[in-house]
């Protein structure tokens, strides 16, 4: 006996996610997903970002790691508020361990949400966790080949931030290409070029987002 | 990577299905699974050998159907279908202004049951 289901997969992930984004909706909240592979720089951008903006916007994070508190430790200095998530093993954050960490932000009060994800450039890119935006940040010692071979992330991004520029000098990596490679798969994605350790191209990045949030 | 949590969310799904349509016994899952859905077959397969034990879906087989890329290029007017897991640009007229439709997929289209 054949009995057509037709369900996707995912869609106890996605039915949180929709829930996630009707609660950042009803908040007034832009939800920002930020990917990358580890030690692109996704919390060195963060620290860099609310240091820039934190006397014009109220921003929270929600900090994803397979293990440990560092990141959050580094982000609560700076006086936001801050959830670490420790996925023990998990490859990527999905849409219900947002939606555990949100119980611990003070949703009322904040106008930005950084979800750091765990540091990998395939799965995080698989799971919606009710995100406005998806931005990726790929730093320049990884390589000019990263975004034809970990397409999805690139796909699936609305901005890509190239990060430590500053190392260009002393690598065969070719930015054109970078730009080039990540364009191809996605042609609208919005490439910003920084550096975190030398502060270059920051403003770029940090007037984007509050032109984004009209302010 | 996460296969065993995809097989898991299958296995959670047919079983609530099968008892929903009140019968018995899981024969075989129907699955449509994109080429660049992240999800390699054979290790969903693998993953799933090993939960279904003692499960009302123990002697159950999981059918996967791959689906291609496929995009379409505003610029020719043309859907296509690539072999290669990338798009890169429109096979017919080398546009880079196309959209991806399909080869994400990850869907459960059919049970048999007995």
């Amino acid at each position: 006996m054949k009995v057509k289901v037709v369900r996707r997969i995912l869609e106890a992930n996605e039915k949180i996610a929709e829930e996630n984004r009707k609660l950042f909706e009803e908040k007034e909240i832009i939800a920002i997903n930020l990917m990358s592979g580890p030690g692109a720089g996704k919390t060195s951008l963060l620290v860099r970002t609310i240091e820039a903006l934190k006397d014009k916007v109220s921003i929270g994070v929600i900090e994803g790691d397979i293990t440990g508190t560092d990141d959050a430790e580094r982000i609560n200095a700076l006086d936001v508020p801050v959830v670490q998530i420790n996925t023990e093993g998990a490859c990527h954050l999905d849409a219900d361990m947002i939606r555990e960490a949100l119980d611990e932000i003070p949703l009322n009060d904040i106008s930005l949400l950084f979800i750091e994800n765990v540091g990998n450039l395939v799965c995080p890119a698989e799971f919606n966790v009710g995100e406005n935006m998806k931005a990726m940040v790929l730093s320049i010692s990884e390589g000019d080949d990263k975004p034809l071979k970990y397409p999805l992330m690139f796909q699936e991004s609305g901005v890509l931030i190239i990060n430590k520029t500053d190392l260009l000098p002393y690598t065969d990596v070719d930015m054109e290409k970078i730009k080039k490679n990540a364009l191809s798969l996605n042609p609208g994605l919005r490439i910003f070029e920084i550096s975190c350790r030398t502060g270059t191209g920051l403003p770029d990045w940090t007037n984007y987002l509050t032109t984004m949030l009209a302010i | 990577m996460h296969e065993v949590s995809i097989a898991q969310s299958i296995l959670d799904i047919a079983i609530t299905e099968c008892r929903k349509a009140d019968y018995k016994r899981i024969n075989s899952i129907s699955l449509r699974i994109g080429k660049v859905s992240g999800i390699k077959i054979q290790s969903l397969l693998f993953a799933f050998d090993i939960i279904k034990i003692d499960t009302i879906a123990q002697g159950a087989a999981l059918i996967c159907e791959e689906v291609p890329v496929v995009g379409y290029c505003p610029e020719c007017h043309d859907n296509f279908e690539v072999v290669s897991e990338l798009i890169l640009a429109c096979p017919e007229c080398g546009g880079a202004r196309f959209s991806i439709n399909g080869g994400r997929e990850l869907d459960i289209v059919e049970i048999d049951v007995d």
